[in-house]
């Protein structure tokens, strides 16, 4: 009896029922596809977010390797491939390599002390048994390093970091010597922090030149990380064995940085702190923002089914009134007003979800160039987010008709 | 005990006085006809007795209860056990056809049984016409839909507001015929609300309404 009522009274209100199912349908849609969004926001953002720069520092531990001198101590470059060895080496983004060394250069007349530095550019690093390459340098840790000219790519060209060239007069095409040897200056870099005091050229070459074939004297990894949870700011050497194994498997930037320590012979990592925890704090607000506007969906789509159902509720009053003579209590027509919710919401529901996945899909190729991966969530949260919509709906309506007085509708007119 | 009664009832609206003091007593299975002139309180004694209206000051018993002080939703479930309605205008569902309408009085005292309904749509004469649509009935026909469905839960009091007012001669008779009927097989006790006198000499009593009074409260002679 309950489903003819529903599917005649349907019938009988066809505008109304398709705008309550199109308010449920977009506002299911709009909910379910930003909480998939927000699913993929954690993977997708922190890559953008690695952007900003490294997050891992590898320098050589004190007990490490010893140069010739017995002063400095290097890393060896042939550990770099080795970070895509580790659990969690598809996260790592990027590497770069630097080999810092002090050189005395005169330019005119002046002379000068000054850090000079090898590095690489944007380097393929082949990969034991793979075809891609792994790429490394400047470039995959910090691409916004602006370069006005040429990287150096022989072994006499450098190129000089702002300041240092506007304090020395040097310009582009410019020469100078080195320890005595003659370079040129192909290039004037600008990067906004201790760079530009200082000189660059490339790795390899620097490491010829002074004689520290195969060192490098730092590492910086850009790694796609999970933020940092109460979890993860555990003492790691305080874990029990299944602790610390969960801690190894999930990519925390601390988890990542032990990993690479295990494979950088004589290293130290520590994390950039900085660099992480703004990342989790932009996640974080970024993923509350979306809650908010799932919010905001979830509440219009509700005050739209509300307003349509009080709307067809007052052409019923007659209905309703009638209903209670006839003996309807409270609890009959509220499952009466519920189910009609039900069904709008299921129906509102299902077409939400189909528009949801397009949406995500859409979403997920303008915003990130790459397709949505969590689909299998769209479901039962377009179903979630539609009962929420529909209950929500019917509360003031169902509220009304229990206040319709059957006496005022059906007095007759004599 | 009197079936039904009514004692020093008045209703006071914002703008009206209904009812200024009205006493009355039905016995079990008796036919009782209210007449009066329009406005004279009729519907709102009515809606009364029948727990759609409550009255100002005053109380109504039914069978024993007390109905003026049941909740809302009490009172919804005594009308469905003990008063079927009949209104003027027919009053049905418009959008369910006729079997479904008295259905619908089944859902919400029990459960609907389609072969109960349908027998009582026969037993009003409405066989061939179980799966109309109130709009596809004629007035007389509808308020045969509404006898159907005021009695499909066998109630024991009928409360009937202008039944035939729509209705022409002959067809408020057959009406009256129908409930002459049903009230002799039944036992039902019945208030009807008419200011028709051909209407009003079918019962067993007559009480005649002004301005929120009775004013007169005599048999109907045959
Ligand atoms: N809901 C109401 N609000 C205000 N006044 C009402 C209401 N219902 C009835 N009345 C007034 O109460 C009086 C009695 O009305 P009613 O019982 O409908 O009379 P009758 O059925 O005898 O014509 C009339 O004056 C009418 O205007
Ligand atoms: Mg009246």
């Amino acid at each position: 009896m309950l489903l003819n009522i529903i599917k005649r009274s349907f019938a009988n209100q066809k505008k109304a029922m398709l705008l309550m199912i199109a308010s449920v349908a977009v506002g299911t849609a709009m909910a379910a596809s930003l909480i998939t969004i927000s699913l993929e926001i954690s993977g997708k953002v922190s890559k953008e977010l690695r952007s900003f720069g490294a997050n891992i520092l590898i320098e050589p531990r004190l007990e490490g390797l010893a140069d010739i001198s017995g002063q400095k101590r290097y890393l060896r470059q042939e550990d770099i491939v080795k970070s895509k060895t580790i659990f969690w080496r598809h996260n790592i983004l990027g590497i770069s390599p630097f080999l810092d060394t002090e050189s005395e250069i005169s330019v005119s007349g002046v002379k000068e002390t000054v850090r000079l530095v090898g590095a690489w550019y944007e380097k393929g690093l082949p990969l034991p048994g793979e075809a891609k390459e792994f790429p490394a340098g400047i470039k995959t840790v910090s691409p916004w390093w602006y370069i006005e000219g040429q990287w150096p790519d022989q072994a006499d060209k450098v190129v000089a970091g702002t300041s240092l060239a506007a304090r020395l007069g040097i310009k582009k095409g410019d020469s100078l010597m080195i320890d005595g040897k003659g370079f040129v200056v192909s290039g004037i870099l600008e990067t906004g922090g201790n760079e530009d005091n200082e000189l660059y050229m490339d790795l390899g070459h620097l490491q010829e030149f002074k004689n520290l074939s195969g060192r490098v004297s730092r590492v910086y990894v850009s790694a796609l990380t999970t933020p940092m949870d109460k979890f993860a700011y555990k003492d790691p050497k305080t874990m029990s064995r299944p602790e610390y194994e969960k801690w190894y498997c999930t990519g925390y930037v601390t988890s990542i940085a032990k990993q690479l320590e295990e494979v950088f012979y004589g290293s130290r990592t520590k994390p950039i702190w900085q660099v992480a925890e703004t990342e989790g704090k932009v996640l974080e607000r970024l993923r509350l923002l979306i809650y908010f506007l799932c919010g905001i969906a979830l509440a219009a789509s509700a005050l739209g089914v509300s307003t349509t159902m009080i709307m067809s509720l007052l052409r019923r009053i007659d209905e309703i009134g009638l209903m209670k003579a006839t003996g309807a209590d409270s609890s009959k027509i509220i499952t009466i007003f519920v189910s009609e919710g039900f069904v709008i919401g299921t129906i509102g529901g299902l077409l939400g979800y189909a528009l949801a996945i397009a949406a995500a899909q859409y979403i997920g190729m303008k915003v990130f160039n790459s397709a949505v991966e969590h689909k299998a969530l769209l479901l039962p949260v377009a179903i979630g987010s539609a009962l929420v919509i529909s209950i929500a709906g019917t509360i003031l309506p169902i509220r009304r008709a229990l206040r319709i007085k059957p006496a005022v509708v059906l007095k007759g007119a004599g | 005990m009197s079936f039904v009664i009514v004692r020093d009832v008045i209703k006071e609206y914002e703008t009206a006085h209904a009812l200024r003091g009205v006493s009355l007593e039905v016995e079990k299975r008796q036919w009782l006809n209210m007449v009066g002139p329009s406005g004279s309180g009729k519907s709102t004694l009515l809606n009364i007795i029948g727990g759609l209206d409550s009255p100002s000051s005053g109380s109504v018993t039914i069978d024993s209860t007390g109905i003026d002080r049941l909740s809302e939703d009490d009172m919804a479930r005594f009308r469905r056990e003990k008063i079927g309605f009949i209104f003027q205008q027919s009053h049905l569902i418009p959008y369910l056809n006729a079997v479904e309408n008295v259905m619908l009085a089944q859902y919400f005292h029990s459960m609907s049984d389609e072969k109960e309904a349908m027998e009582a749509l026969a037993r009003v004469g409405l066989s061939h016409r179980i799966y109309h649509r109130p709009s596809q009935l004629s007035g007389g026909e509808q308020q045969r839909v509404c006898i159907a469905r005021a009695l499909i839960n066998s109630p024991s009091l009928l409360l009937a507001d202008e039944p035939t007012g729509n209705l022409d001669r002959e067809n408020t008779r057959v009406m009256l015929e129908l409930l002459r009927k049903l009230h002799s097989e039944e036992h039902f006790t019945i208030i009807l609300v008419t200011h028709d006198p051909f209407v009003s000499k079918w019962g067993q009593r007559i009480i005649t309404m002004e301005d929120g009074r009775i004013i007169q409260d005599e048999p109907v002679h045959v």
